[in-house]
Protein backbone atom coordinates (compact mmCIF):
# COMPACT_ATOMS: atom_id res chain seq x y z
CA UNK A 1 0.00 0.00 0.00
CA UNK A 2 1.51 3.26 -0.66
CA UNK A 3 0.68 6.27 1.14
CA UNK A 4 1.16 8.45 -2.06
CA UNK A 5 -2.32 9.90 -2.26
CA UNK A 6 -3.22 10.36 1.13
CA UNK A 7 -4.88 13.99 0.58
CA UNK A 8 -4.38 14.54 4.67
CA UNK A 9 -0.66 14.12 4.62
CA UNK A 10 0.91 17.17 5.03
CA UNK A 11 2.66 19.73 2.82
CA UNK A 12 6.56 19.70 4.27
CA UNK A 13 9.32 21.71 3.60
CA UNK A 14 12.47 20.35 3.84
CA UNK A 15 14.93 23.16 4.48
CA UNK A 16 14.10 26.01 7.01
CA UNK A 17 16.11 28.72 5.27
CA UNK A 18 14.98 31.70 3.60
CA UNK A 19 13.19 29.72 0.48
CA UNK A 20 11.72 27.52 3.10
CA UNK A 21 10.40 29.67 5.07
CA UNK A 22 8.99 32.10 2.67
CA UNK A 23 7.25 28.93 1.20
CA UNK A 24 5.63 28.37 4.18
CA UNK A 25 4.37 31.67 4.58
CA UNK A 26 2.80 32.14 1.30
CA UNK A 27 1.19 28.93 1.57
CA UNK A 28 -0.70 30.52 4.40
CA UNK A 29 -0.75 33.50 2.52
CA UNK A 30 -2.23 31.42 -0.84
CA UNK A 31 -5.53 30.74 1.47
CA UNK A 32 -3.76 26.69 1.98
CA UNK A 33 -5.59 25.92 5.77
CA UNK A 34 -3.90 22.10 5.75
CA UNK A 35 -1.14 21.06 7.89
CA UNK A 36 2.54 22.62 6.84
CA UNK A 37 5.64 21.02 8.05
CA UNK A 38 9.24 22.72 8.08
CA UNK A 39 12.17 20.92 8.85
CA UNK A 40 15.20 22.36 9.15
CA UNK A 41 18.70 21.05 10.13
CA UNK A 42 20.07 23.86 11.66
CA UNK A 43 18.71 24.22 15.42
CA UNK A 44 17.18 27.48 15.18
CA UNK A 45 14.31 29.21 13.55
CA UNK A 46 14.80 30.29 9.97
CA UNK A 47 16.56 33.56 9.76
CA UNK A 48 17.55 35.90 6.64
CA UNK A 49 21.68 35.35 5.52
CA UNK A 50 21.99 38.69 4.05
CA UNK A 51 22.96 40.64 7.45
CA UNK A 52 25.15 37.65 8.85
CA UNK A 53 28.64 39.19 6.74
CA UNK A 54 27.57 42.59 8.02
CA UNK A 55 25.19 43.58 10.78
CA UNK A 56 25.46 40.17 12.80
CA UNK A 57 28.82 40.89 12.49
CA UNK A 58 29.99 44.38 13.61
CA UNK A 59 26.80 46.05 15.05
CA UNK A 60 27.21 46.52 18.95
CA UNK A 61 23.59 45.01 19.47
CA UNK A 62 23.40 42.73 16.31
CA UNK A 63 20.08 42.84 14.38
CA UNK A 64 16.67 40.57 14.54
CA UNK A 65 17.29 38.12 11.84
CA UNK A 66 14.45 35.75 12.40
CA UNK A 67 12.21 35.10 9.27
CA UNK A 68 9.24 33.82 10.88
CA UNK A 69 8.42 36.20 14.53
CA UNK A 70 7.14 33.35 17.06
CA UNK A 71 3.71 35.41 16.85
CA UNK A 72 3.17 34.89 13.29
CA UNK A 73 4.31 30.93 13.75
CA UNK A 74 1.83 30.54 16.30
CA UNK A 75 -0.99 32.09 14.67
CA UNK A 76 -0.21 30.64 11.55
CA UNK A 77 0.17 27.09 12.73
CA UNK A 78 3.19 26.03 10.61
CA UNK A 79 4.73 23.36 12.68
CA UNK A 80 8.61 24.21 12.58
CA UNK A 81 11.10 21.15 13.35
CA UNK A 82 14.19 22.59 13.84
CA UNK A 83 17.27 20.25 14.72
CA UNK A 84 15.79 17.75 12.51
CA UNK A 85 17.86 15.88 9.16
CA UNK A 86 15.82 14.41 6.66
CA UNK A 87 18.20 11.33 5.49
CA UNK A 88 16.33 9.90 2.52
CA UNK A 89 13.23 10.90 0.13
CA UNK A 90 11.22 8.38 -0.75
CA UNK A 91 9.10 10.15 -3.95
CA UNK A 92 7.73 7.12 -5.24
CA UNK A 93 6.19 6.27 -1.38
CA UNK A 94 6.19 10.35 -0.64
CA UNK A 95 7.90 9.62 2.33
CA UNK A 96 10.32 11.31 4.18
CA UNK A 97 12.90 9.43 6.45
CA UNK A 98 14.45 11.29 9.01
CA UNK A 99 17.83 10.96 11.10
CA UNK A 100 16.29 9.41 14.57
CA UNK A 101 14.15 7.25 12.32
CA UNK A 102 10.90 8.94 11.79
CA UNK A 103 8.94 8.84 8.66
CA UNK A 104 6.98 12.04 7.40
CA UNK A 105 4.47 11.20 4.61
CA UNK A 106 3.64 14.20 2.58
CA UNK A 107 1.22 15.20 -0.13
CA UNK A 108 3.70 17.30 -2.25
CA UNK A 109 7.16 18.39 -0.56
CA UNK A 110 9.28 21.50 -0.97
CA UNK A 111 13.29 20.77 -1.51
CA UNK A 112 14.98 23.84 0.11
CA UNK A 113 18.30 22.26 1.22
CA UNK A 114 20.09 25.41 0.00
CA UNK A 115 24.02 24.74 0.39
CA UNK A 116 26.87 24.40 2.12
CA UNK A 117 30.23 26.12 2.06
CA UNK A 118 32.70 25.21 -0.53
CA UNK A 119 35.52 24.08 1.44
CA UNK A 120 39.39 24.08 1.23
CA UNK A 121 40.98 20.67 1.56
CA UNK A 122 43.21 22.03 3.72
CA UNK A 123 41.69 23.86 5.78
CA UNK A 124 38.73 21.68 6.81
CA UNK A 125 36.18 23.73 9.30
CA UNK A 126 37.09 23.04 12.69
CA UNK A 127 40.95 24.15 12.18
CA UNK A 128 42.05 26.72 14.63
CA UNK A 129 41.85 30.11 13.34
CA UNK A 130 40.12 28.92 10.49
CA UNK A 131 36.57 30.36 9.59
CA UNK A 132 33.81 29.70 7.04
CA UNK A 133 30.67 31.95 6.94
CA UNK A 134 27.02 30.06 5.95
CA UNK A 135 24.74 29.83 9.61
CA UNK A 136 24.10 31.90 12.22
CA UNK A 137 26.53 30.02 14.62
CA UNK A 138 29.32 30.68 11.73
CA UNK A 139 28.15 34.43 12.33
CA UNK A 140 28.15 34.42 15.78
CA UNK A 141 31.79 32.40 16.00
CA UNK A 142 33.26 34.84 13.61
CA UNK A 143 31.66 37.69 15.44
CA UNK A 144 33.41 36.73 18.53
CA UNK A 145 36.76 35.93 16.57
CA UNK A 146 37.08 39.16 15.02
CA UNK A 147 36.86 40.99 18.58
CA UNK A 148 39.78 39.66 19.69
CA UNK A 149 42.09 39.16 16.48
CA UNK A 150 44.04 42.42 15.22
CA UNK A 151 44.41 40.68 11.74
CA UNK A 152 42.53 38.69 8.77
CA UNK A 153 43.04 37.12 5.63
CA UNK A 154 40.50 36.43 3.64
CA UNK A 155 40.33 33.92 0.70
CA UNK A 156 38.10 34.78 -2.15
CA UNK A 157 37.14 37.68 -3.71
CA UNK A 158 33.63 36.98 -4.28
CA UNK A 159 30.18 38.76 -2.47
CA UNK A 160 31.15 37.21 0.65
CA UNK A 161 34.43 37.46 1.17
CA UNK A 162 34.55 41.17 0.21
CA UNK A 163 31.73 41.92 2.48
CA UNK A 164 33.47 40.71 5.42
CA UNK A 165 36.57 42.08 4.90
CA UNK A 166 34.57 45.08 4.33
CA UNK A 167 33.03 44.64 7.94
CA UNK A 168 36.46 43.67 9.21
CA UNK A 169 38.05 46.92 8.03
CA UNK A 170 35.10 48.61 9.51
CA UNK A 171 36.13 47.01 13.09
CA UNK A 172 39.69 47.89 12.92
CA UNK A 173 41.25 44.81 11.99
CA UNK A 174 44.58 44.71 9.06
CA UNK A 175 42.42 43.03 6.02
CA UNK A 176 44.03 41.00 3.05
CA UNK A 177 42.19 39.47 0.69
CA UNK A 178 43.39 36.57 -1.79
CA UNK A 179 41.53 35.91 -4.98
CA UNK A 180 42.56 33.33 -7.35
CA UNK A 181 41.34 34.87 -10.24
CA UNK A 182 42.60 37.86 -11.97
CA UNK A 183 40.30 40.28 -10.85
CA UNK A 184 37.14 40.75 -8.02
CA UNK A 185 33.31 39.54 -9.08
CA UNK A 186 35.39 38.76 -12.40
CA UNK A 187 32.48 36.36 -13.60
CA UNK A 188 29.48 38.57 -12.20
CA UNK A 189 30.71 42.29 -13.35
CA UNK A 190 32.54 43.68 -16.03
CA UNK A 191 36.60 44.53 -16.35
CA UNK A 192 35.41 48.32 -15.33
CA UNK A 193 33.69 47.40 -12.29
CA UNK A 194 35.85 44.97 -10.94
CA UNK A 195 38.99 47.11 -11.59
CA UNK A 196 37.03 50.01 -9.61
CA UNK A 197 36.06 47.26 -6.83
CA UNK A 198 39.58 46.87 -6.22
CA UNK A 199 40.47 50.31 -6.20
CA UNK A 200 37.47 50.80 -3.63
CA UNK A 201 38.60 47.78 -1.35
CA UNK A 202 42.40 49.90 -1.39
CA UNK A 203 41.64 52.96 -0.30
CA UNK A 204 39.54 51.20 2.79
CA UNK A 205 42.95 49.81 3.78
CA UNK A 206 42.29 46.05 1.96
CA UNK A 207 45.97 44.88 0.85
CA UNK A 208 44.18 42.90 -2.25
CA UNK A 209 46.34 39.62 -3.87
CA UNK A 210 44.90 39.23 -7.71
CA UNK A 211 45.84 35.35 -8.78
CA UNK A 212 46.92 34.17 -5.61
CA UNK A 213 46.91 30.44 -5.14
CA UNK A 214 44.95 29.07 -1.68
CA UNK A 215 46.99 26.14 -1.70
CA UNK A 216 49.48 27.94 0.17
CA UNK A 217 47.54 28.56 3.31
CA UNK A 218 48.54 26.33 6.40
CA UNK A 219 47.71 26.96 10.15
CA UNK A 220 50.29 28.41 12.21
CA UNK A 221 50.53 29.01 16.02
CA UNK A 222 48.38 31.61 16.86
CA UNK A 223 46.68 32.06 13.48
CA UNK A 224 47.15 31.46 9.51
CA UNK A 225 49.98 31.79 7.31
CA UNK A 226 49.73 32.19 3.18
CA UNK A 227 52.39 32.28 0.60
CA UNK A 228 52.09 34.65 -1.49
CA UNK A 229 53.36 34.44 -5.00
CA UNK A 230 54.35 38.44 -5.13
CA UNK A 231 54.07 38.88 -1.36
CA UNK A 232 56.43 36.24 0.22
CA UNK A 233 54.91 35.07 3.66
CA UNK A 234 51.99 36.45 5.24
CA UNK A 235 50.39 36.42 8.55
CA UNK A 236 47.14 36.90 10.12
CA UNK A 237 45.16 36.06 13.37
CA UNK A 238 42.59 35.06 11.64
CA UNK A 239 41.76 33.49 8.50
CA UNK A 240 37.91 33.50 6.18
CA UNK A 241 37.96 30.98 3.67
CA UNK A 242 34.56 32.30 1.56
CA UNK A 243 35.45 30.78 -1.79
CA UNK A 244 31.83 29.94 -2.83
CA UNK A 245 28.78 27.34 -2.22
CA UNK A 246 28.15 23.86 -3.05
CA UNK A 247 24.16 22.84 -3.77
CA UNK A 248 22.87 20.87 -0.98
CA UNK A 249 21.39 17.92 -3.79
CA UNK A 250 22.03 15.19 -1.23
CA UNK A 251 18.47 14.07 -0.85
CA UNK A 252 17.44 14.83 -4.74
CA UNK A 253 20.49 12.45 -6.16
CA UNK A 254 19.47 9.70 -4.23
CA UNK A 255 16.15 9.74 -5.29
CA UNK A 256 16.54 10.12 -8.43
CA UNK A 257 15.50 13.44 -9.39
CA UNK A 258 17.37 14.93 -12.28
CA UNK A 259 20.42 16.92 -11.10
CA UNK A 260 21.76 19.67 -13.84
CA UNK A 261 25.49 18.84 -14.63
CA UNK A 262 26.13 22.05 -15.78
CA UNK A 263 25.43 23.86 -12.31
CA UNK A 264 24.69 21.25 -9.80
CA UNK A 265 21.32 22.18 -8.97
CA UNK A 266 17.87 20.49 -8.48
CA UNK A 267 16.51 20.54 -11.96
CA UNK A 268 12.71 22.71 -12.00
CA UNK A 269 10.37 24.00 -14.19
CA UNK A 270 8.99 27.57 -14.22
CA UNK A 271 6.38 26.63 -11.93
CA UNK A 272 9.45 24.84 -9.44
CA UNK A 273 8.57 21.31 -9.71
CA UNK A 274 11.31 18.83 -10.22
CA UNK A 275 11.77 15.66 -12.17
CA UNK A 276 9.60 13.79 -9.15
CA UNK A 277 5.98 14.04 -8.98
CA UNK A 278 4.74 15.97 -6.08
CA UNK A 279 8.31 17.49 -5.55
CA UNK A 280 9.03 20.30 -5.98
CA UNK A 281 12.17 22.56 -5.00
CA UNK A 282 13.00 26.05 -4.61
CA UNK A 283 16.47 28.91 -3.40
CA UNK A 284 19.98 27.69 -3.95
CA UNK A 285 19.75 24.01 -4.52
CA UNK A 286 17.80 24.43 -7.73
CA UNK A 287 18.49 24.97 -11.20
CA UNK A 288 15.71 27.06 -12.33
CA UNK A 289 14.74 27.58 -16.30
CA UNK A 290 14.64 31.14 -17.61
CA UNK A 291 11.40 31.42 -19.01
CA UNK A 292 13.12 33.92 -21.77
CA UNK A 293 15.98 31.64 -22.93
CA UNK A 294 14.93 28.47 -21.99
CA UNK A 295 18.06 28.02 -20.04
CA UNK A 296 18.62 26.71 -16.99
CA UNK A 297 20.22 28.90 -13.76
CA UNK A 298 21.02 28.25 -10.45
CA UNK A 299 21.00 31.35 -8.40
CA UNK A 300 22.25 32.04 -4.91
CA UNK A 301 20.05 35.28 -4.15
CA UNK A 302 17.78 36.31 -1.38
CA UNK A 303 15.63 38.10 -4.17
CA UNK A 304 15.65 34.43 -6.20
CA UNK A 305 15.07 32.32 -2.99
CA UNK A 306 11.61 34.76 -2.25
CA UNK A 307 10.74 34.03 -5.79
CA UNK A 308 10.92 30.50 -6.50
CA UNK A 309 9.31 29.97 -2.80
CA UNK A 310 6.41 31.74 -4.02
CA UNK A 311 6.28 30.06 -6.87
CA UNK A 312 6.63 26.68 -5.89
CA UNK A 313 4.31 27.64 -2.91
CA UNK A 314 1.24 28.03 -5.77
CA UNK A 315 2.59 25.12 -7.71
CA UNK A 316 2.09 22.62 -4.23
CA UNK A 317 -1.20 23.97 -4.01
CA UNK A 318 -2.09 23.87 -7.84
CA UNK A 319 -2.17 27.30 -8.50
CA UNK A 320 -1.27 29.67 -10.82
CA UNK A 321 2.04 32.06 -9.74
CA UNK A 322 3.04 35.07 -11.65
CA UNK A 323 6.04 34.97 -13.20
CA UNK A 324 9.12 35.91 -11.01
CA UNK A 325 11.05 39.98 -12.06
CA UNK A 326 13.76 40.13 -13.54
CA UNK A 327 17.09 39.11 -11.24
CA UNK A 328 18.17 41.10 -9.31
CA UNK A 329 21.04 41.32 -6.40
CA UNK A 330 22.69 43.52 -3.69
CA UNK A 331 25.78 43.99 -2.28
CA UNK A 332 26.87 46.48 0.48
CA UNK A 333 30.53 46.78 0.76
CA UNK A 334 33.19 49.53 1.23
CA UNK A 335 30.53 52.37 1.89
CA UNK A 336 28.50 51.21 -1.11
CA UNK A 337 25.43 49.73 -1.72
CA UNK A 338 25.76 48.10 -4.96
CA UNK A 339 22.66 46.63 -7.27
CA UNK A 340 22.63 44.45 -10.22
CA UNK A 341 19.31 43.62 -12.69
CA UNK A 342 19.55 40.95 -14.82
CA UNK A 343 23.51 38.89 -16.16
CA UNK A 344 26.24 40.10 -17.68
CA UNK A 345 27.92 37.61 -20.03
CA UNK A 346 31.36 37.70 -21.16
CA UNK A 347 33.03 40.36 -23.34
CA UNK A 348 29.37 42.62 -22.91
CA UNK A 349 29.60 46.29 -23.61
CA UNK A 350 28.71 48.59 -20.97
CA UNK A 351 28.00 52.40 -21.17
CA UNK A 352 28.63 54.51 -17.66
CA UNK A 353 26.30 57.13 -16.64
CA UNK A 354 27.34 59.12 -13.80
CA UNK A 355 31.13 58.64 -12.65
CA UNK A 356 32.06 55.52 -10.57
CA UNK A 357 33.30 57.47 -6.86
CA UNK A 358 36.79 57.57 -6.36
CA UNK A 359 38.61 56.77 -3.14
CA UNK A 360 36.40 56.41 -0.71
CA UNK A 361 33.83 59.48 -2.39
CA UNK A 362 30.15 58.45 -1.71
CA UNK A 363 28.47 59.26 -5.03
CA UNK A 364 26.28 57.11 -7.78
CA UNK A 365 27.06 55.82 -11.14
CA UNK A 366 25.02 52.99 -12.88
CA UNK A 367 26.05 51.02 -15.91
CA UNK A 368 24.10 49.69 -18.52
CA UNK A 369 24.54 46.29 -20.58
CA UNK A 370 23.54 46.01 -24.13
CA UNK A 371 23.49 42.97 -26.32
CA UNK A 372 21.63 42.94 -29.86
CA UNK A 373 19.98 46.51 -28.87
CA UNK A 374 18.69 45.17 -25.78
CA UNK A 375 19.07 46.14 -21.92
CA UNK A 376 20.13 42.76 -20.68
CA UNK A 377 21.95 43.63 -17.26
CA UNK A 378 22.13 47.31 -14.81
CA UNK A 379 24.56 47.73 -12.44
CA UNK A 380 24.07 50.65 -9.93
CA UNK A 381 26.26 52.00 -7.39
CA UNK A 382 24.30 53.31 -4.77
CA UNK A 383 21.90 54.17 -7.44
CA UNK A 384 19.43 51.57 -6.13
CA UNK A 385 15.72 53.84 -7.10
CA UNK A 386 17.38 54.48 -10.35
CA UNK A 387 18.15 50.89 -11.08
CA UNK A 388 14.32 49.90 -10.10
CA UNK A 389 13.28 52.09 -12.91
CA UNK A 390 14.78 49.63 -15.24
CA UNK A 391 13.19 47.37 -14.35
CA UNK A 392 10.78 46.56 -17.04
CA UNK A 393 13.14 48.01 -19.45
CA UNK A 394 15.44 44.62 -19.07
CA UNK A 395 15.14 42.37 -22.13
CA UNK A 396 13.05 44.44 -24.12
CA UNK A 397 14.44 45.95 -27.90
CA UNK A 398 15.70 49.70 -26.67
CA UNK A 399 13.79 52.15 -28.13
CA UNK A 400 16.21 54.98 -27.82
CA UNK A 401 19.77 55.07 -28.53
CA UNK A 402 22.65 53.22 -26.06
CA UNK A 403 24.20 56.77 -25.59
CA UNK A 404 21.02 58.53 -24.18
CA UNK A 405 21.84 55.55 -21.56
CA UNK A 406 25.00 57.53 -20.09
CA UNK A 407 23.17 60.63 -19.64
CA UNK A 408 23.23 61.57 -16.06
CA UNK A 409 21.02 65.13 -17.06
CA UNK A 410 18.07 62.87 -17.31
CA UNK A 411 16.27 61.57 -14.60
CA UNK A 412 16.41 57.70 -14.39
CA UNK A 413 12.39 57.45 -14.53
CA UNK A 414 12.21 59.21 -17.67
CA UNK A 415 14.94 57.90 -19.28
CA UNK A 416 13.45 54.08 -18.37
CA UNK A 417 10.50 55.35 -20.56
CA UNK A 418 12.87 56.82 -23.40
CA UNK A 419 13.91 53.59 -23.62
CA UNK A 420 10.37 51.61 -23.63
CA UNK A 421 9.53 53.74 -26.30
CA UNK A 422 5.46 54.86 -26.70
CA UNK A 423 4.50 51.17 -26.54
CA UNK A 424 4.95 51.66 -22.88
CA UNK A 425 2.83 54.31 -23.05
CA UNK B 1 4.59 78.97 7.73
CA UNK B 2 2.86 77.72 10.31
CA UNK B 3 -1.11 76.81 11.22
CA UNK B 4 -2.57 75.66 14.16
CA UNK B 5 -6.53 74.31 13.21
CA UNK B 6 -8.58 72.64 16.09
CA UNK B 7 -9.85 69.22 14.13
CA UNK B 8 -11.54 66.11 16.12
CA UNK B 9 -10.70 67.97 19.20
CA UNK B 10 -7.13 68.12 18.72
CA UNK B 11 -4.79 70.53 17.66
CA UNK B 12 -3.37 70.48 14.25
CA UNK B 13 -0.41 72.17 13.73
CA UNK B 14 -0.15 72.52 10.09
CA UNK B 15 3.29 73.28 8.26
CA UNK B 16 3.94 74.70 4.18
CA UNK B 17 6.13 72.06 2.66
CA UNK B 18 6.15 72.89 -0.82
CA UNK B 19 3.83 74.13 -4.02
CA UNK B 20 1.79 71.61 -4.91
CA UNK B 21 4.14 71.43 -8.50
CA UNK B 22 7.27 71.10 -6.98
CA UNK B 23 6.74 67.70 -6.14
CA UNK B 24 6.27 65.27 -9.40
CA UNK B 25 4.25 62.55 -10.13
CA UNK B 26 5.57 59.02 -8.16
CA UNK B 27 8.22 61.04 -6.76
CA UNK B 28 9.21 62.32 -3.67
CA UNK B 29 11.18 65.12 -1.33
CA UNK B 30 12.51 65.16 1.72
CA UNK B 31 12.42 67.43 4.45
CA UNK B 32 13.19 68.27 7.67
CA UNK B 33 10.70 68.96 10.54
CA UNK B 34 10.75 69.14 14.53
CA UNK B 35 14.66 67.27 13.58
CA UNK B 36 12.89 64.70 12.10
CA UNK B 37 13.52 63.45 8.80
CA UNK B 38 10.28 63.60 6.75
CA UNK B 39 9.23 62.86 3.21
CA UNK B 40 6.91 64.24 1.00
CA UNK B 41 5.33 61.85 -1.59
CA UNK B 42 3.30 62.35 -4.58
CA UNK B 43 2.07 59.12 -5.94
CA UNK B 44 -1.77 58.56 -8.87
CA UNK B 45 -1.77 63.11 -7.90
CA UNK B 46 -2.55 62.45 -4.52
CA UNK B 47 0.41 63.40 -1.74
CA UNK B 48 1.78 61.67 1.00
CA UNK B 49 3.80 62.55 4.40
CA UNK B 50 6.06 59.69 5.62
CA UNK B 51 9.18 59.26 7.65
CA UNK B 52 11.61 59.27 5.08
CA UNK B 53 14.25 56.63 6.82
CA UNK B 54 13.60 53.08 5.97
CA UNK B 55 12.68 50.88 9.14
CA UNK B 56 15.21 47.94 7.74
CA UNK B 57 18.72 50.07 7.23
CA UNK B 58 19.33 53.62 7.71
CA UNK B 59 18.62 55.01 3.89
CA UNK B 60 16.41 57.81 2.71
CA UNK B 61 13.45 56.32 0.90
CA UNK B 62 13.08 59.71 -1.46
CA UNK B 63 16.31 57.86 -3.09
CA UNK B 64 13.82 54.94 -3.86
CA UNK B 65 11.40 54.53 -6.00
CA UNK B 66 7.91 55.53 -6.05
CA UNK B 67 4.69 53.68 -7.91
CA UNK B 68 1.21 52.67 -7.71
CA UNK B 69 0.78 54.94 -3.71
CA UNK B 70 4.45 52.57 -2.37
CA UNK B 71 7.45 53.58 -2.25
CA UNK B 72 10.82 51.36 -2.65
CA UNK B 73 13.79 51.63 -0.35
CA UNK B 74 16.58 52.08 -2.72
CA UNK B 75 19.03 49.67 -0.43
CA UNK B 76 16.84 46.30 -0.27
CA UNK B 77 13.74 47.05 -2.24
CA UNK B 78 11.32 46.91 1.26
CA UNK B 79 8.44 48.56 0.06
CA UNK B 80 6.00 50.39 2.06
CA UNK B 81 2.11 51.77 1.43
CA UNK B 82 2.54 55.36 1.83
CA UNK B 83 -1.15 55.34 3.26
CA UNK B 84 -0.93 53.36 5.86
CA UNK B 85 3.15 52.87 6.36
CA UNK B 86 2.89 49.50 6.64
CA UNK B 87 5.83 46.84 4.99
CA UNK B 88 4.48 45.58 1.61
CA UNK B 89 7.22 42.79 1.34
CA UNK B 90 10.57 41.72 2.81
CA UNK B 91 13.65 42.71 4.40
CA UNK B 92 11.24 45.41 6.22
CA UNK B 93 9.24 44.62 8.59
CA UNK B 94 8.28 47.55 10.54
CA UNK B 95 5.76 50.22 9.69
CA UNK B 96 7.05 53.60 8.53
CA UNK B 97 4.70 56.70 10.33
CA UNK B 98 2.76 58.13 7.85
CA UNK B 99 1.44 62.30 8.55
CA UNK B 100 -1.50 64.10 7.94
CA UNK B 101 -1.77 66.08 4.80
CA UNK B 102 -3.29 68.60 3.15
CA UNK B 103 -3.53 70.68 0.08
CA UNK B 104 -4.48 74.28 -0.05
CA UNK B 105 -4.38 77.33 -2.70
CA UNK B 106 -1.74 74.90 -4.41
CA UNK B 107 0.24 74.35 -1.21
CA UNK B 108 0.91 70.83 0.25
CA UNK B 109 0.74 71.18 4.42
CA UNK B 110 2.03 68.28 6.69
CA UNK B 111 1.15 67.67 10.38
CA UNK B 112 3.45 66.54 12.44
CA UNK B 113 3.02 65.37 16.39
Amino acid sequence: MSPSNDASAPLVIVGAGQAGAMAARALRELGHAGKVVLIGDEPHAPYERPPLSKAVLADEQPPDVNLLPEPFLAQSGIVLQPGRRVVRLDAARRELHLDDGAVQAYRACLLATGGDVRVLPALPPGTPGVHYLRTLDDAQRLRAALRTARSLLVTGGGFLGLEIASTARALGLDVTVMELGPALLGRAMPPEVSRWLAARARAHGVRLHLGAQPSGLVPVAGGIAATLADAGVLRADLAVVAVGQVPNVALAREAGLLIDAGNGGIRVDERCRTSAEGVYAAGDCASGRDAATGTHRRLESWQNANEQARIAAAAMLGQDAEPPPPPWFWTDQFGCNIQMLGHGAPGLAYRLRGQLPEGRDPGKAMLFGIEGGRLVHVIAINAGGDLRAFRSVLGRPLACAPEALADPGIPAKQLARLALGPASA
Amino acid sequence: MKISILTNGNIMNWTRIAAVDEVEDDAGMPFKLDGRELALFRSGGEFFAADNVCTHQYALLTDGYVEDGCVECPLHQAQFDLRTGEPRCAPATQPIRIYPVKVEDEAVYVAVE
